[in-house]
């Protein structure tokens, strides 16, 4: 895929909610160790509400889509997630603000815009043993792949791959920001649930924008 | 949804928590603890009853909205999304509400909230607000850690809760008796409250202990500074600046006397001739010498039984003596009244004293029995007090001893009181005010002590039961039955008095109790001289209380309206209406009589905490006075419009203080004008004029003469500026006299450029209550005498005897002397006194 439009924008997010469904127990599981075992809970209720509004009043655009998403997380999260993942959107939505399809350098200034607004958010950086941590690595590796001129779907399949070593390379961390930070050392030893659900939200990107 | 706002311009407050039970119980928390008026919301919880902990930015946005105020909204938050959702929901605000006036604030939940409601009550601004949440911690701290906060240096000066900083105007300082008003004022409020003596730099010290907070050494003109933290913080703060507005409880008492002879060296004990005092308590009386055996109490030492029991003994002493003492005081009471009762009250503080029972207890051990535990603990806290420099601190060990030896002899089963063997004049070392309680009034002719001083517990007593009292006589040594004749306003005794001479002292005597009976009943008439110039004889006053008490005690007027009072001890100036209605009830108390009413005077010495300003080096030389007016026009401009509305139905006339040049004089006066202006114009007849307390307005006065209406003299400050001598240095005491010819010399200056354009001139100094000042004054050409209202019907005796044409002569003859002393003795020999 060369350029994603709303179709494809929407598909993406309604995989991301299934996989959320899916995977709410694990999410749930990992926050328990470190967190305070909801983050699973929040996500599915955030992305449940999110696919509710996007029913309820369909979107305009891909902009609005987000927007829509953003609203929907930010209100119904209720964990640190919520306004985080809900700035993300909200910033993404920004971003593309107008466009009828994007190309993998919209995509890629989207993400970017995204991952600032949650740093902005959140006040973490990378090592800290959160989201970042996913996000980042992405955001890298979509970049790279774009200008080596590969389309969406190439690219986002690049930028899942690296959320994935991101997440798994939260485990050793030591938490310094969110909830897990209380723990301090005994937080290292568990794989971050916001990278985790990070990773899930591009994996489900490539599924729905690859081949 | 949005709630109507309840709070009038209090700042609003949001508690954020994951859990909705949580943030409403800190609300319901916080409402019991006051802040009625507060708007206050909770946003906790998330719509999810499945999974009901988060928290929600949206409720967080429609809780800042529905308490929003002008003034801002205070949001606190427990921890993590609590934080970010309160961050986002900002994004969100919808007008009115605007986010640059939400404080998202890091203040512990709980004990912030409540401290931020208790604050946004008073109308505090958003930032003082939030520092009052921020500080919230530490009454927790305190109770929980105390060595470690003290510890600390760290410690915030805000951490301690809210502060006022107060400036004792005691002529005595903060001496036993205002001390123990100040320690049982705040053991009426829940509230943890320290004090600290700014002046001296001291640690801040537990305001329950007496013997504490006596021991700050706390004098006239010292700067306190007062935190209190806790459910009735605010309260008990605004209690006390009322207790120090009103000199804690000491009012009656007049100016500082001179201190004590320092360490009066071993005097040889007199047996005859005549022994010079200090006269405490006015009267004369003959009567036979007569002294008071005291019991000796014998200390055991060494183990005691049982410590334990021991304690217990201490205890149970210690309450007898209560006891007694609330026995004696209620004799007192009866007797001499309220004021004279407080000393008891003070003594019954010393043994509610934590610091000194806790230390008693403690000594209390296997070597060491009650009685010497108690009289080493004692001890102990009387040197405290006796190390102070200042000699009426000092004087204070004599009450904790004095009610040492009252629990020692309940240890020891001894009748402490002493006796006398029948009526007459009682000789002393000195007196406790237990034993001057215990006294016959019918016995007692006079008292005459070695020892003391005129504000000796003794010395008080002896006034309240109206015998005449020496004290500091020195050491007598008289036969029991010599008879003396003791004259407690000269401060003298004769020993074995010729005839003629009791005749004479009981002739003065009738004839000053005649005099001061006739002053006081003619108080409220004119004063004139004998040649016919009317003296308008005023008083300084300094709030509402004030003005009907002048009206009381005789005044034509006031001469000095201290406005200072709306302003200091609180955290917001005083809007133009409460400005306005106070001075319009102080000019409906005077009932028609005029009324000077002098424009906020103070300077960097005593800050007003909504005002900032920069430290100076030395205040009396900075930003002070109608100076400070001009730095600060919102401030001038309010009260000159308050002033100016009154003015429009009262004799109002306006006075501005510390102008020294010119070019300040036209500045106000266009101020004047835009003011009146802006309440559509300046009253008829209406009285604009300056203080004169700076040397280079009375060296200018013809300049000045021809623009103000008038002129009054602040004796206090042009001397001190004039002899760049410090009023309260007893040191300068002789250079500091307002009688001086320099300073006679720009009154003279002042007077006659006011002459020249038909102004007249007041003085509003203490020189203008002084009777000795008082013909030099009314020679140099002044009209108006203003003082404190007790001064009144003695000045207006003195203006009724004088001749104004010699008046003038004797003020003409002052200015060519070279000292205070001199023109004080020619003032005198005038007055034949
Ligand atoms: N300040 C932060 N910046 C970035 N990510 C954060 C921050 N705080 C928490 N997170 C992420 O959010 C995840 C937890 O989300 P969630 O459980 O929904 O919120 P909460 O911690 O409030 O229960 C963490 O695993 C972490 O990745
Ligand atoms: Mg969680």
């Amino acid at each position: 895929m060369n350029s994603v439009g709303l179709e494809e924008v929407l598909a993406w997010l309604r995989e991301a909610a299934a996989r959320i469904e899916e995977q709410k127990e694990y999410l749930t599981q990992l926050d328990s160790a470190i967190g305070d075992a909801d983050h699973g809970i929040n996500m599915n209720r955030g992305f449940k509400a999110a696919l509710e509004r996007l029913e309820a009043n369909p979107p305009e655009d891909i902009a609005a889509a987000l927007k829509s998403v953003a609203m929907a997380l930010i209100g119904k999260v209720g964990g640190a997630s919520g306004p985080l993942y809900g700035t993300m959107f909200m910033e993404m939505a920004k971003a593309i603000d107008g466009k009828e399809r994007l190309e993998a350098a919209d995509v890629a200034a989207a993400f970017r815009a995204g991952i600032d607004g949650i740093k902005a958010r959140g006040k973490a950086e990378e090592g800290d043993k959160t989201m970042i941590d996913a996000l980042e690595p992405a955001y890298a590796a979509l970049q790279e792949a774009v200008a080596s001129g590969a389309g969406v779907g190439e690219a986002i399949a690049a930028a899942a791959d690296a959320a994935a070593r991101g997440m798994e390379a939260t485990i050793p961390l030591v938490a310094r920001k969110g909830r897990a930070s209380y723990l301090g050392e005994r937080s290292a030893g568990h794989q971050d649930p916001g990278a985790t659900s990070s990773h899930l939200l591009l994996a489900a990107a490539a599924e729905a924008w690859g081949s | 949804m949005r709630a109507e706002r309840i709070g009038g311009s209090l700042v609003g407050i949001v508690v954020v928590s994951h859990s909705a039970k949580l943030a409403e119980g800190v609300v319901e928390l916080a409402r019991q603890m006051g802040g009625g008026d507060v708007a206050l919301a909770a946003a906790g919880g998330i719509d999810d009853p499945e999974s009901p902990i988060g928290t929600d930015a949206f409720a967080i946005k429609e809780a800042i909205e529905s308490v929003w105020s002008d003034d801002g909204v205070l949001v606190l938050m427990d921890l993590g999304s609590a934080i970010m959702n309160a961050e986002t929901a900002l994004e969100f605000l919808e007008p009115p509400a605007d986010a640059s006036r939400v404080l998202l604030c890091e203040a512990p939940l709980v004990e912030g909230t409540v401290a931020a409601v208790a604050t946004a009550g008073i109308g505090a601004s958003l930032s003082e607000v939030a520092a009052e949440a921020r500080a919230g911690l530490t009454p927790k701290i305190e109770h929980l850690a105390p060595a470690e906060a003290a510890e600390s240096e760290a410690t915030p000066e805000v951490a301690r809760g809210r502060s006022i900083v107060l400036r004792v105007g005691n002529p005595l300082g903060l001496h036993l008796r205002p001390a123990s008003r100040l320690v049982e004022t705040v053991g009426r409020f829940d509230a943890e409250v320290r004090i600290a003596n700014r002046t001296t730099g001291s640690d801040p010290v537990p305001a329950r202990s007496l013997a504490r907070v006596s021991a700050l050494g706390v004098r006239q003109g010292h700067e306190i500074e007062v935190w209190a933290a806790g459910p009735d913080a605010d309260a008990a703060l605004s209690a006390i600046s009322d207790l120090a507005a009103d000199d804690f409880g000491d009012r009656d008492l007049p100016a500082a006397p001179p201190p004590p002879k320092a360490e009066t060296p071993a005097v040889e004990p007199r047996s005859e001739g005549t022994v010079v005092g200090v006269g405490a308590s006015p009267g004369v009386a003959v009567g036979p010498a007569r002294y008071l055996r005291r019991p000796a109490l014998e200390v055991p030492t060494g183990p005691p039984a049982d410590p334990e029991a021991d304690r217990q003994r201490l205890r149970q002493a210690i309450d007898a003596v209560r006891a007694d003492i609330e026995s004696q005081r209620e004799q007192v009471l009866a007797r001499a009244g309220e004021a004279e009762a407080d000393i008891f009250t003070a003594h019954l503080l010393i043994l509610d004293d934590e610091h000194l029972i806790g230390s008693a207890l403690e000594r209390i051990g296997p070597s060491t029995g009650a009685a010497e535990a108690w009289q080493a603990a004692t001890e102990a806290v009387a040197d405290d007090f006796r190390r102070l420099e200042d000699p009426y601190q000092a004087q204070r060990a004599d009450d904790v001893e004095a009610v040492g030896r009252q629990v020692l002899a309940r240890l020891l089963g001894v009748d402490p009181r002493p006796r006398m063997e029948a009526p007459g004049v009682l000789v002393a070392d000195d007196l406790t005010p237990g034993e001057t309680a215990t006294l016959d009034p019918e016995m007692v002719q006079a008292i005459v002590t070695a020892a003391g001083a005129p504000t000796s517990h003794s010395a008080i007593l002896a006034r309240g039961l109206g015998v005449p009292a020496v004290v500091a006589a020195g050491p007598l040594e008289v036969e029991e039955g010599t008879p003396l004749l003791v004259d407690g306003t000269a401060g003298s005794v004769v020993i074995d008095p010729p005839p003629e001479q009791v005749a004479e002292a009981r002739r003065r005597a009738e004839e000053d109790a005649r005099r001061l009976e006739e002053a006081r009943s003619r108080a409220a008439a004119p004063a004139v001289t004998t040649d016919g110039v009317a003296i308008e004889v005023a008083a300084n006053i300094g709030s509402v209380e004030d003005a009907r008490a002048a009206v009381e005690a005789g005044a034509d007027g006031v001469g000095l309206l201290r406005t200072e009072f709306l302003y200091l001890n609180r955290t917001t100036p005083p809007s133009e209406e409460e400005q306005e209605e106070t001075y319009r009830q102080i000019a409906e108390a005077l009932g028609g009589r005029p009324l000077v009413l002098r424009t906020l005077d103070v300077g960097g010495d005593k800050p007003l905490p909504f005002l900032p300003r920069p430290p100076e080096q030395n205040p009396f030389l900075g930003v002070r006075g109608l100076r400070l007016g001009l730095a600060e026009p919102e401030l001038l401009m309010s009260q000159v419009r308050a002033a100016l509305r009154v003015a429009a139905t009262h004799p109002v006339r306006i006075m501005f203080p510390m102008v020294s040049v010119l070019s300040e004089w036209e500045q106000v006066r266009t101020m004047v004008g835009e003011a009146a202006e802006q309440i559509g114009g300046l009253p008829d007849g209406l009285q604009i004029g300056v203080m004169v307390e700076v040397p280079s307005l009375a060296l200018a006065a013809d300049r000045f003469a021809a623009v103000v209406d008038f002129f009054s003299i602040g004796t206090n400050d042009l001397t001190q500026y004039t002899l760049a001598a410090e009023r309260g240095n007893p040191e300068l005491a002789n250079l500091a006299d307002a009688l001086h010819p320099s300073v006679l010399s720009l009154i003279d200056r002042t007077c006659r450029a006011a002459a020249e354009h038909g102004r007249w001139v007041g003085v509003c100094g203490e020189a203008a209550g002084d009777p000795l000042a008082v013909p030099i004054l009314v020679g140099l050409g002044v009209t108006e005498l203003s003082m404190s209202p007790v001064a009144i019907a003695q000045v207006k005796d003195v203006v009724r005897r004088i001749d104004a044409s010699d008046a003038r002569r004797l003020a003409a003859s002052a200015l060519e002397m070279t000292s205070a002393e001199a023109v004080r003795q020619a003032a005198a020999a005038f007055l034949g006194t």
